[in-house]
C-alpha cells in the first residue's frame, strides 16, 4: 500500500465505515462503476485543497487528510441518493469543486465520501435580454468566462483563482473577484440557485431580480461552504463585454493617503472595476521598475464599460488621487498587473526551504481601516520566526475596505510548521478583531478560521448552528468546519 | 523562467532574510543549505526534481485548459498532481517497483502532449517535458509499461509504429512511389499515419507534380521519424532513427522537406536537435508550400466548392499551431477556396484543444483519449460546420473516434488537401 508511507495531519476522529465494501457497492449502483473510486491514486488526489500549509505537508510526504471514497455524480438524483445513503450510514460528505479553496473547506478531515462536482460542467443558457447565464455548479470559472467573452459578454467575476475555481466554489465560499467594485461580489451576481439539501431534498430558488418574500433563503447557501447543501446549478448576472478600458495608477506617500483618496472616489459614487493598493513593501516587490513609486504606496485602477462613463470615472479618479498627494505613474503599473496577475510562482518557492507562507484577507469599515492595517503588521512581526508581513487591499466599498495580508516565516523552538502557521493566523485575526474588523473577506472560514467564529458572531453563532442542525441533523455535510473547530465537530 | 528572472523576482527576500533575528536567520540558512538533502532523491536519477517541485506546488493555473483533466474530470488527472506523483516516484515515497503501484506509473504516461499547460504556466513548463524525465528513470529501472514496450517492439520490427512497414503498402493503396535520383528540389516526407489516408497522399503528389516541382518520396526506404521514441524516452534508438532519416533526406539532394504530418515536422525540426543530430535542410508543412504556390499562381483554386463541403471549421493541430507556429497559412488557403465559409471554434490557433491521440495517452488510457476527442469534436460542431478540416493524420484519426453516434451522419473530417483537390 502506497498510503502506508504517508503521514496524516488530520488523523483523529476519522469516521468509521464498518463495511466499506457494502457502501462501495451501493454507490456503484447509484452512480455506475466508473463514477466511484477507492483507488489510492484518487484518494491521495482528494486529500487536499489549495490551503498553502498543505504545500509544506505535500513536499514532506504528509497528507492533510484522507477520504474513503470518491464519487463523480452526473445528475441531481445521484447526489440526492448519495446524501440519503450517507445519512443512513452516518458518513461525512465533502463536496469538491476545483479544490482552489485556501482555508481547508474541501479537506476531508474526518474521511468520508468526496462528491466531486466536475461533471456538472454545462452552460445551460445565456439570456441576452435578462443578461443572465445559467450554468451547472461544477463549471470551471475560466472556461465559463472564456465562453462568455466569445459570445460578447463577461460575468465580471474574476477572482485570482479563476483558472482553478468553479462556480459552485465561488458560491460556497462567498467569493469576490478582482473587478468586484463595479460588478459586485458573488452574492450580488447570483440570481437563482438549485440546491440539494443535506438529507437529499432537491430545492429550486427561482431566478429573481429581487423579492420581498420573507427571509431570503439563498443567503444561507452563498457562503454555506458546503455545510448546508450542495449547489448544483446557478443563474448569474452577465454584462456586455466592456467597450472601453482605462488604466490609471498613482503612488501615495502613505497608506493613509491612498485609503483617503479611494474613500473619496467611492463617496462620489465612482466605481472603477478594479482598485488595488499595495503597501510600501509590496510596492517595492511588485513594481520595482516604477521609479516614482519608490518607498511609496502604489494604487492601480481599471475603469471599464461605456466609453463616456469611463471617461468621467477617469477624470474623478485622477482628481481624488491628486487631491490626496498621489503622483501619477501612468498605465505601465496597471499593464504590469494585467500581465502578472495570474502568474504566481511564490507558492512553489517556500516549502523546499521549509518556509511557511500564507495570505489572510479581512475587512473593516473606513473608520478603523488604517488602524487595522498597522495593528496586524505589528502583531505578526512579534511572532517568533516571522520573516515578513505585508499587505495590499483589493476590495473597496463606499463604507470600508478589504485588506489582504501576506506573511512568511519558519517554525522555531521545536514547533511544527502547523503550530507556527496557526500562531501567525492568531496574530492576524486577534489584531483584526481588536480593530473592529471582520475575520474573513472572501476566502471563507473552512477549518482555518472556525476557531474564531464565536468571536466574530457572538451569540448569533448559536442560531447559525441551530440552522445547521435543523437542515443537517446527522451532521454529515462537510462536518468539522465553518461553525465548529475541527476537534469539536463532525460525525464520528 | 530563467535563473536571472528568478533572482530578480525573489530579490525582495534578501533584505528580509538579512534583517531577520539571529535564530530565524540561522534556521533559514540551514534550510537553504539542506534543501537537496531534505527533499531530493538519493543516488543517481534523471528526473527533473527541481521543476517537478515547482510544478507540484504551483497554484495550478493551467488546469482549466488541460485536455486530459477536462476529459477525465478527476483531480487525479490534474497536471500539478502528475508532477506530485512524479516527485513521489522519484524520491521513493511511492515505490515504482511494486505491482500495486502500477496506477502511479501509468499516470506518468497519461498525457496527450498537447502542451496547453505551457501557455498558462508561470514557469513556462510543459508538464509532459517534466514527466518525460520521470519516464527516463522508469526505463532505467526496467519498469517500462507493457503497452509502451509493445510499441518499441513494433518499431524494432517494422521501423514504423504499425504491425507491418506501412510505407511499403503504397502499391496496394495506389500511391506512386517516386525514387530519388539524388538531384531533387523537394523531399515529400509522408507521415506513417498519413499512409492510412491514401487519397490525401495521392492528392499531394498530384499537386506537387502540377506545380512542376522535382521531388521524391523514397517510400521503399522510409522509416518512422522516431517521434514515439522521443515520447517514450528511448533516445538511443531515436538517434538511430534520426540518422537514418537524415541520410535518406540528404541523399535525395533536396533543399526542402515538405511533410503532411505536423508530428514529423516537429520531430525533424526540433526534436532531432535536442539529441544532438541536426538536419541541415529546411522543413515545412506541405500547406506552407501550397500557400506559396497559390500566391505564385502555380496552384489555382478555380472551381466553386461543392455545397456539401461549404461550411468548414478548421481544427488547428496542437503541434502545428504551438510548436511550428503555422496558423495563418491553412486559413489563407481556405479563404481562397471559392464559396467556402470558414468557421472558427472558441479555442483555436495557439489555444487549440487536442484531438486526444498524441503522446502516450492513447496507449495508456484509450478511453480518456476518446473522451478528449469527443470534447474537441463537440467544440468544433458547435460552430455549425458540417466539415471538420485539419492538416494532421493523427488529428484526423483521433477526431474520427470522438464523433458521437448521433453526429456520425452530420459531420465529416477531412484533410485540407482533400478540399484543395476538389477545386483545382
Amino acid at each position: 500500500m502506497a498510503l502506508e508511507k504517508f503521514g496524516l495531519i488530520f488523523k483523529d476522529n476519522r469516521c468509521e465505515i464498518k463495511d466499506k465494501e457494502k457502501i462501495l457497492s451501493k454507490l456503484k449502483v447509484i452512480l455506475g462503476e466508473k463514477n466511484v473510486s477507492t483507488r489510492e491514486i484518487d484518494l491521495i488526489a482528494y486529500s487536499k485543497d489549495s490551503t498553502l500549509i498543505t504545500l509544506n505537508w505535500r513536499i514532506q510526504g504528509q497528507l492533510a487528510a484522507l477520504p474513503d471514497l470518491i464519487t463523480w455524480p452526473e445528475n441531481n438524483d445521484q447526489i440526492s441518493k448519495i446524501l440519503k445513503l450517507a445519512n443512513e450510514e452516518k458518513i461525512p460528505i465533502i463536496p469538491y469543486g476545483e479544490g482552489s479553496g485556501v482555508v481547508g473547506g474541501a479537506i476531508p478531515i474526518y474521511g468520508g465520501i468526496i462528491i466531486d462536482m466536475k461533471k456538472f460542467n454545462k452552460i445551460l443558457e445565456i439570456n441576452d435580454k435578462d443578461l443572465t447565464v445559467t450554468v451547472q455548479a461544477g463549471m470551471n470559472g475560466m472556461n465559463l468566462e472564456r465562453y462568455l467573452n466569445a459570445k460578447g459578454y463577461t460575468c465580471g467575476h474574476i477572482p485570482q483563482s479563476i483558472y482553478m475555481s468553479s462556480v459552485g466554489g465561488w458560491i460556497a465560499h462567498r467569493a469576490a473577484g478582482q473587478f468586484s467594485t463595479k460588478y459586485g461580489k458573488i452574492e450580488d451576481i447570483v440570481l437563482g440557485l438549485e440546491i440539494i439539501l443535506p438529507q437529499g431534498e432537491i430545492i429550486k430558488l427561482k431566478t429573481i431580480i429581487r423579492a420581498a418574500t420573507g427571509p431570503q433563503f439563498d443567503k444561507l447557501f452563498i457562503g454555506g461552504e458546503g455545510t448546508l447543501g450542495i449547489v448544483t446549478k446557478a443563474t448569474l448576472k452577465i454584462w456586455p463585454y466592456p467597450e472601453k478600458r482605462e488604466l490609471i495608477s498613482y503612488a501615495f506617500p502613505t497608506i493613509e493617503d491612498s485609503l483617503e483618496a479611494i474613500r473619496n472616489i467611492l463617496r462620489n459614487q465612482i466605481y472603477p472595476a478594479v482598485i488595488r493598493i499595495y503597501d510600501t513593501s509590496e510596492t517595492s516587490r511588485h513594481f520595482p521598475q516604477i521609479k516614482e513609486a519608490k518607498d511609496k504606496v502604489m494604487a492601480v485602477f481599471v475603469c471599464e464599460g461605456n466609453e463616456r462613463l469611463v471617461n468621467l470615472e477617469g477624470i474623478i479618479t485622477r482628481e481624488k488621487c491628486e487631491d490626496n498627494k498621489g503622483a501619477n505613474c501612468g498605465e505601465e503599473p496597471v499593464e504590469h498587473w494585467f500581465e502578472t496577475r495570474f502568474r504566481v510562482t511564490e507558492t512553489s518557492f517556500g516549502p523546499p526551504y521549509k518556509i511557511v507562507f500564507d495570505t489572510i484577507e479581512v475587512s473593516v469599515m473606513w473608520e478603523h481601516a488604517a488602524e487595522l492595517y498597522h495593528l496586524v503588521l505589528d502583531s505578526v512581526k512579534k511572532v517568533k520566526g516571522n520573516l515578513h508581513i505585508t499587505a495590499h487591499a483589493s476590495h473597496f466599498y463606499p463604507n470600508g475596505v478589504g485588506f489582504y495580508f501576506t506573511f512568511s516565516g519558519v517554525a522555531t523552538g521545536g514547533k511544527s510548521d502547523f503550530e507556527f502557521y496557526q500562531e501567525c493566523w492568531d496574530a492576524v485575526i486577534d489584531a483584526c478583531v481588536k480593530a473592529g474588523g471582520s475575520i474573513a473577506h472572501h476566502h471563507g472560514i473552512g477549518i482555518n478560521r472556525a476557531r474564531w467564529m464565536e468571536k466574530e458572531w457572538g451569540k448569533a453563532l448559536r442560531s447559525l448552528i441551530d440552522i445547521k442542525n435543523l437542515l443537517d441533523p446527522n451532521n454529515i455535510l462537510n462536518p468539522g468546519k465553518t461553525y465548529f473547530p475541527p476537534e469539536k465537530g463532525g460525525a464520528k | 523562467m530563467s535563473i536571472l528572472e528568478q533572482l530578480k523576482k525573489y530579490k525582495w527576500m534578501i533584505p528580509i532574510i538579512a534583517n531577520a533575528d539571529r535564530d530565524v536567520k540561522r534556521i533559514v540558512l540551514k534550510n537553504f543549505r539542506l534543501k537537496k538533502k531534505n527533499f531530493y532523491p538519493q543516488g543517481e536519477y534523471k528526473a527533473d526534481v527541481k521543476n517537478l517541485i515547482n510544478c507540484m506546488l504551483c497554484l495550478k493555473m493551467c488546469r482549466f485548459d488541460c485536455n486530459s483533466l477536462q476529459g477525465a474530470k478527476t483531480e487525479s488527472m490534474a497536471p500539478a498532481y502528475k508532477s506530485l506523483i512524479g516527485y513521489y516516484l522519484s524520491v521513493g515515497k511511492i515505490d515504482p517497483s511494486k505491482e500495486e503501484n502500477k496506477d502511479f506509473i501509468n499516470l506518468m504516461y497519461e498525457c496527450c502532449n498537447c502542451e496547453n499547460c505551457k501557455i498558462w504556466c508561470p514557469f513556462d513548463f510543459s508538464v509532459v517535458s517534466l514527466l518525460e524525465t520521470v519516464r527516463d528513470d522508469i526505463n532505467d529501472k526496467g519498469l517500462t509499461p507493457s503497452y509502451i514496450k509493445e510499441q518499441i517492439e513494433k518499431l524494432n520490427k517494422t521501423h514504423t509504429i504499425e504491425d507491418t512497414n506501412i510505407f511499403k503498402t503504397y502499391e496496394e493503396k495506389g500511391i506512386e512511389n517516386i525514387e530519388s535520383d539524388g538531384n531533387d528540389d523537394v523531399f515529400y516526407y509522408i507521415g506513417c499515419e498519413m499512409m492510412k489516408f491514401p487519397e490525401v497522399v495521392k492528392a499531394n503528389i498530384e499537386i506537387l507534380k502540377k506545380a512542376g516541382i522535382k521531388f521524391s518520396t523514397n517510400l521503399d526506404k522510409r522509416w518512422c521519424c522516431g517521434a514515439p521514441l522521443f515520447n517514450t524516452r528511448h533516445l538511443d534508438l531515436a538517434k538511430e532513427y534520426a540518422k537514418q532519416n537524415i541520410d535518406l533526406i540528404t541523399s535525395s539532394g533536396a533543399k526542402l522537406v515538405v511533410t503532411d504530418c505536423p508530428g514529423c515536422a516537429d520531430t525533424l525540426l526540433n526534436r532531432y536537435e535536442k539529441i544532438g543530430v541536426k538536419l541541415k535542410v529546411k522543413v515545412i508543412h506541405i500547406l506552407q508550400l501550397f500557400k506559396q504556390l497559390i500566391e505564385e499562381n502555380k496552384l489555382i483554386l478555380k472551381t466553386q466548392i461543392p455545397e456539401e463541403f461549404k461550411n468548414v471549421v478548421y481544427h488547428d493541430p496542437c503541434l502545428m499551431s504551438r510548436n511550428l507556429n503555422v496558423i495563418s497559412e491553412p486559413r489563407e488557403v481556405l479563404k481562397k477556396i471559392p464559396g467556402l465559409n470558414l468557421l472558427e471554434p472558441i479555442c483555436n490557433e495557439k489555444y487549440t484543444h487536442c484531438c486526444g491521440y498524441s503522446g502516450t495517452l492513447h496507449w495508456a488510457n484509450n478511453d480518456l483519449a476518446e473522451k478528449i476527442s469527443q470534447n474537441r469534436v463537440n467544440e468544433l460542431i458547435e460552430t455549425g460546420a458540417n466539415i471538420i478540416v485539419t492538416a494532421c493524420p493523427l488529428c484526423e484519426l483521433g477526431l474520427e473516434k470522438g464523433i458521437e453516434d448521433n453526429n456520425k451522419k452530420k459531420i465529416k473530417i477531412i484533410d485540407l488537401t482533400e478540399l484543395i483537390a476538389k477545386v483545382i
